[in-house]
C-alpha cells in the first residue's frame, strides 16, 4: 500500500524474453550401505560445498535430553580416534575448508566447503568425524560450559525469546516446542549421553550426502564409494511424539524485559509441511504479504508508517509440522497500531481477490528468486537438500517455476482463507510491560512471562 | 595451484563514470551495482550518521521512478535489491533474471540523474533508520560491538571516530536541503563505478551503459576529507555499558598498515594466524586451552572494502569469573607468543591455503541471495580506489609471496600497545553485584 499510486513511467524499459535456466548436471544415487547421495556440478569458482545430514535432530532425541543432538554435534568435531581437536583443526586449515556440526529439530548435520584440488582428504576428515568421534571427557566438559553461557545469553535476544515463545504454545508437549534446552537440562548432560546420539543417529542409513561445486560426478562418486563404502549402520527408531494442540483463539503473550526500548512482535499459526500439495500457493501468498520487500506488509507498515525497519513474514516447514509467522520490530508507542496492520493486511486477502497485475509481480519475484537460488555452490546445495530431505518429486525444482505460474487470484483467496485466519493467531510480544501491556492487551486474553518462562501474570 | 582468471572489460564514459563488466554467461542471472565514493567518514559535521540515512532516500524516488517504483520494478521482474553504507563506499545493488538488464540499468541512471524526495519520504525514512538502530544496536546485547564502541576510542580524526549510525539528534536536525546537497555533491557519475556481472556479453553491457549513462551531467569533483590520523603514542582505553549481555566483553583493535603495502599483505596473514576459525591462535588459546573465553573471533573487516584508517579487531566474551585484567593478560600472551617465536614456514603455507580458498568464496560469495556480491565489490573498490579492476586477479598474489621473516617484521611494528585501543563492555548485572 503505497502512500501515492504512481503508473510505471511509459519509459520503462521491457523484459526481453527470458533465457532458459541451464539445469546443472546432477548424479542422485545411494551407496549399498544406505548412503543417499546427490551430486550436482558448479564450476563457478575451483571449490566445492558439501553437506552430510542424519535425518534426526533435536526432536528425536528429546526424550533423553532437550537439545541434547545439537550437543553431540558440538562435541563431534572435538576429537576422534586419530586426531585431538588441535589436529582436527589445523588439518581443515591445511585444506582451505570450512566445517561446523549442528542439529536442529529434525535433522544433524556437518557441513563443509573446500578446495576442488583437495576434495578427498577433507571428504576423508569428514567421514572420520561421522564415523570415529572420540568424544574426549574433557572436550565435552568444556563445550558443556560454553553452551550454558549459551543458552543464558540466548535470553538476553528479543528475537530468541519471541520464537521460543511462539513455539511453545504452537507445539505444547510436542518436541518441536522446545527451541533451546534450559540451563539446569545442560548442567545434567553426560558424555555417555552424547555417544547414545552419535551412535544412533550417525548412521549411513540415516544420511544423506549433498555435494555441489567444482567437480567431475563420476570420479567423485568413485571418491565417495571409496570413502564412505566401508561405513555401518541402522536406522534409528525414532519415538512418537504427542500431538501439538493447534490454538484457536486470539490470546497475547508478553515476554516482559525491563528497559526495553523497543518491542519485538512474532505472530503465528499452524501451517503446512513442505510436502503439502498446497505449499506452492501458500508460498506465493506470503510473498505478496510479507515475504518480500515489495510485499503489502513491508509498504505498510515500513514504508508508509514507519514503525518499523525489518517486517517480515514467512512459512516455516518442520518435518511433522509447519507453521506461519510475521515479525516487526517496532517502537514501543506504536504496538497496538502495528498489530493492527498486520491483522488488517491479512483481513484483506482473505476478503478481496488480490489483483491480477499484483498477482503477476509476485509470480515473477518468486521464481526469479529462485533462479537466483541456483546460481551459487551452497545456493544450488540448499536447494537440491531440500528436495532430497523432504523427498520431493525428481522434477520439482524443474518444474517449480510453472506452478507459481500457474496459481489464479481465486487459489490466493482461498488459500489465505484456509490458513491465515487472523482470529487464531497467536500474538507475542517481547518488550518491557509498563510500556507495551494495555496496547498488547486489546487484542486478546493476555499472559505476561519473564525472560526465563516464569509466569508473572 | 589453481588460480583465477575472472574476464574484466572496463572504461569511463566521458562523464567520467567507470563501467566494469565481468561477463559469464552460465547462467541466466546479472547482478548489477553502482558504488559511489562516499561513506560514513565524509559525512558532514553535525549530521552524523547522515550517509547512512542518505542511502535510504535513494530508495524513495527519483524523476521517473516515484517511491516504491524502484522496489516495486526490481522484485517483479524476479530480482532482489538493497543498499549499504562502508566507511569510504556506499553501494546499489540488485541480482536480477538477465532478462531483466535493461530496466536495471534504466533505474540506476534514473535515479543517479535526479533525485525526487520529500519531507513526507524523509520523516519516513528518519523512523525507519531509527528503528533499525534500535534492533540493531539499543535494544540488542552487544548491540554495536565493537563497531560502534572501537573508532571513538581508536581515532582522534572526526571522520574516522564518529557515530556511523548516527546520534538521533542529528538524524532529527537532517532536512531536505541537506539530502539535495549531498546528492550534488557526491552522487555524481564521475564519482561512481557501474557493475555489470554475470549473463551479459561484454560488449552488450558495454553498450548499454553508454546509452543509459552517458547523458548523465558530470559533477564538480567532490571534496575529499583527508582520513588521516595524528601520530598514536600510547595504547587508548575505554568503556561502554552493556545493559542486557549477561557476559563481559572486551575488544582489542590495532591499527593497520596502508593497504596494498607489504606489510599490509603480512598483517593479513597474521590476522589468519590469529583469528582463523578455531585453528587461530586466539580462539585456541583463550577458548580451546585457557578456557577463560566463550567467544573469540575478530579481524580486518571488509579488507578490501575501506580506504583510510581501520583495524585488526580482537572481540572476547569472557567467563564472569575471570577479570578484564585476567582475560586481557591472557590475550597478551598470545601476542608475545608470536612476536618472540613468530609462524614458521609450514603454518604460513597452511594459512595461505586457506586465504587463497576463502578469496575465492568471497568472490563467489551471495549476500542476501545475490549470486558474486563479493566480485562486485572487489571490483568496485579496486576501481574507485585503485583505478584498476583488474587487480582482482593479480592481488592474490601479493598474499602468497609473504615470508615468516615479513610477518616477523609487521608483528614489530603492528602489534605494539602504542599502536592499539582497548574498549571494555561491562553488563549492567555485573556492576550492581559490584555495589552490593
Amino acid at each position: 500500500m503505497a502512500t501515492r499510486a504512481a503508473e510505471i513511467h511509459a519509459s520503462v524499459p521491457p523484459l526481453s524474453p527470458e533465457r532458459p535456466v541451464t539445469w546443472p548436471k546432477r548424479t542422485k544415487t545411494h551407496l549399498a550401505n544406505g548412503l543417499e547421495i546427490v551430486l550436482a556440478e558448479s564450476h563457478s569458482i575451483p571449490k566445492f560445498h558439501g553437506e552430510l545430514f542424519f535425518r534426526a535432530g533435536n526432536a528425536a532425541a528429546i526424550q533423553r535430553a532437550p537439545g541434547l543432538a545439537e550437543m553431540t554435534a558440538t562435541v563431534v568435531r572435538t576429537g576422534t580416534a586419530k586426531r585431538t581437536s588441535r589436529q582436527i583443526e589445523e588439518n581443515l586449515r591445511r585444506l582451505g575448508a570450512d566445517l561446523s556440526s549442528s542439529a536442529g529439530a529434525d535433522n544433524s548435520a556437518i557441513s563443509f566447503a573446500g578446495l576442488s584440488e583437495l576434495a578427498e582428504p577433507l571428504l576423508a576428515m569428514v567421514r572420520e568425524l561421522a564415523t570415529e568421534a572420540a568424544f574426549p571427557q574433557g572436550e565435552f566438559e568444556r563445550e558443556r560450559r560454553q553452551k550454558l553461557e549459551e543458552v543464558k545469553l540466548d535470553r538476553t535476544q528479543p528475537g530468541f525469546l519471541a520464537s521460543e515463545r511462539l513455539r511453545k504454545v504452537l507445539f505444547g508437549a510436542h518436541p518441536y516446542a522446545q527451541v533451546a534446552p534450559t540451563e539446569e537440562q545442560v548442567a545434567a548432560y553426560q558424555r555417555d549421553d552424547l555417544l547414545g546420539v552419535y551412535h544412533d543417529f550417525y548412521t549411513p542409513e540415516n544420511a544423506l550426502l549433498v555435494l555441489v561445486g567444482d567437480f567431475d560426478s563420476g570420479a567423485m562418486l568413485q571418491t565417495i564409494e571409496k570413502t564412505f563404502g566401508a561405513w555401518g549402520g541402522a536406522k534409528p527408531a525414532v519415538p512418537a511424539a504427542p500431538e501439538p494442540p493447534k490454538p484457536r483463539g486470539r490470546r497475547v503473550y508478553l515476554v516482559h524485559v525491563p528497559g526495553a526500548v523497543q518491542t519485538q512482535i512474532l505472530a503465528g499459526c499452524h501451517a503446512i509441511t513442505r510436502k503439502h500439495p498446497d505449499w506452492v500457493k501458500l508460498g506465493l501468498t506470503n510473498s505478496l504479504y510479507g515475504g518480500a520487500f515489495n510485499s503489502r506488509l513491508v509498504m505498510n507498515i515500513r514504508e508508509d508508517k514507519g514503525y518499523t525497519y525489518s517486517p517480515r513474514s514467512g512459512v516455516n516447514p518442520l518435518r511433522q509440522y509447519g507453521y506461519f509467522s510475521v515479525s516487526a520490530a517496532v517502537r514501543n508507542e506504536v504496538v497496538a497500531a502495528s498489530l493492527t496492520e498486520i491483522f488488517y493486511e491479512l483481513d484483506k486477502l482473505r476478503a478481496l481477490p488480490v489483483p491480477e497485475p499484483e498477482l503477476a509481480d509476485a509470480r515473477n519475484y518468486l521464481s526469479g528468486v529462485f533462479s537466483l537460488g541456483l546460481a551459487t555452490q551452497d545456493g544450488l546445495l540448499s536447494q537440491l537438500a531440500t528436495v532430497a530431505l523432504n523427498e520431493l518429486p525428481d522434477d520439482y525444482l524443474e518444474t517449480y517455476r510453472d506452478k507459481v505460474r500457474a496459481l489464479t487470484p481465486e487459489d490466493l483467496l482461498a488459500t489465505a482463507r484456509k490458513y491465515l485466519d487472523s482470529s487464531n493467531m497467536q500474538i507475542v510480544v517481547v518488550g518491557d510491560r509498563t510500556q507495551i501491556e494495555p496496547q498488547a492487551a486489546l487484542f486478546g486474553e493476555i499472559e505476561v512471562f519473564d525472560a526465563h518462562g516464569k509466569r508473572l501474570s | 595451484v589453481t588460480r583465477l582468471k575472472i574476464p574484466i572489460e572496463s572504461i569511463a564514459l566521458p562523464n567520467g563514470l567507470k563501467v566494469v563488466i565481468a561477463s559469464d554467461t552460465s547462467a541466466p542471472v546479472v547482478t548489477v551495482g553502482v558504488y559511489y565514493k562516499i561513506g560514513f567518514r565524509l559525512e558532514p559535521r553535525g549530521r552524523s550518521g547522515f550517509a547512512h540515512l542518505f542511502e535510504h532516500m535513494m530508495f524513495q524516488g527519483s524523476a521517473n521512478a516515484a517511491k516504491m517504483q524502484h522496489i516495486k520494478l526490481i522484485n517483479s521482474s524476479g530480482g532482489v535489491l538493497n543498499g549499504s553504507t562502508h566507511y569510504d563506499v556506499t553501494n546499489y545493488f540488485e541480482s536480477v533474471p538477465s532478462n531483466a538488464l535493461e530496466r536495471i540499468l534504466w533505474l540506476e541512471a534514473d535515479r543517479m540523474r535526479a533525485l525526487k524526495v520529500d519531507d513526507e519520504n524523509l520523516r519516513n525514512q528518519r523512523d525507519v533508520v531509527k528503528e533499525e538502530v534500535r534492533v540493531n544496536v539499543l535494544n540488542q546485547p552487544y548491540g554495536g560491538f565493537p563497531w560502534l564502541d572501537l573508532p571513538p576510542i581508536a581515532f582522534r580524526n572526526w571522520a574516522n571516530a564518529h557515530n556511523f549510525y548516527g546520534d538521533f539528534a542529528d538524524l532529527d536536525a537532517a532536512s531536505l536541503a541537506d539530502v539535495q546537497s549531498f546528492f550534488k555533491t557526491y552522487y555524481a557519475p564521475n564519482n561512481a563505478v557501474l557493475l555489470i556481472l554475470g549473463d551479459v556479453k561484454a560488449e552488450e553491457g558495454l553498450a548499454l551503459a553508454k546509452k543509459y549513462f552517458a547523458d548523465i551531467p558530470a559533477g564538480a569533483t567532490p571534496p575529499f576529507a583527508d582520513p588521516r590520523e595524528p601520530e598514536q603514542t600510547e595504547e587508548r582505553r575505554g568503556e561502554v555499558p552493556e545493559k542486557f549481555g549477561t557476559l563481559p566483553a572486551m575488544a582489542i583493535g590495532y591499527t593497520v598498515p596502508p593497504r596494498r603495502t607489504t606489510d599490509w599483505c603480512a598483517v593479513t596473514l597474521l590476522d589468519q594466524a590469529l583469528h582463523g576459525g578455531r585453528a587461530g591462535r586466539m580462539y585456541r588459546e583463550l577458548v580451546l586451552e585457557k578456557q577463560i573465553a566463550v567467544e573469540v573471533d575478530g579481524g580486518i573487516d571488509d579488507l578490501f572494502g575501506y580506504n583510510g584508517p581501520t583495524q585488526m579487531v580482537t572481540k572476547i566474551l569472557h567467563k564472569p569469573e575471570y577479570s578484564s585484567e585476567a582475560t586481557l593478560a591472557a590475550f597478551d600472551s598470545v601476542i608475545r607468543d608470536i612476536q618472540q617465536t613468530g609462524v614458521t614456514r609450514d603454518e604460513l603455507d597452511e594459512l595461505k591455503v586457506k586465504f587463497r580458498s576463502d578469496y575465492f568464496s568471497t568472490l563467489e560469495g551471495g549476500r542476501g541471495g545475490m549470486p558474486r556480491y563479493g566480485l562486485m565489490h572487489l571490483l568496485a573498490c579496486f576501481s574507485l580506489f585503485d583505478n584498476d579492476p583488474q587487480l582482482v586477479n593479480s592481488i592474490l598474489e601479493g598474499f602468497l609471496a609473504v615470508t615468516p621473516e615479513q610477518i616477523q617484521a609487521v608483528v614489530a611494528r603492528v602489534l605494539r600497545p602504542a599502536n592499539r585501543a582497548i574498549v571494555f563492555r561491562v553488563p549492567a548485572s555485573a556492576k550492581v553485584k559490584e555495589a552490593a
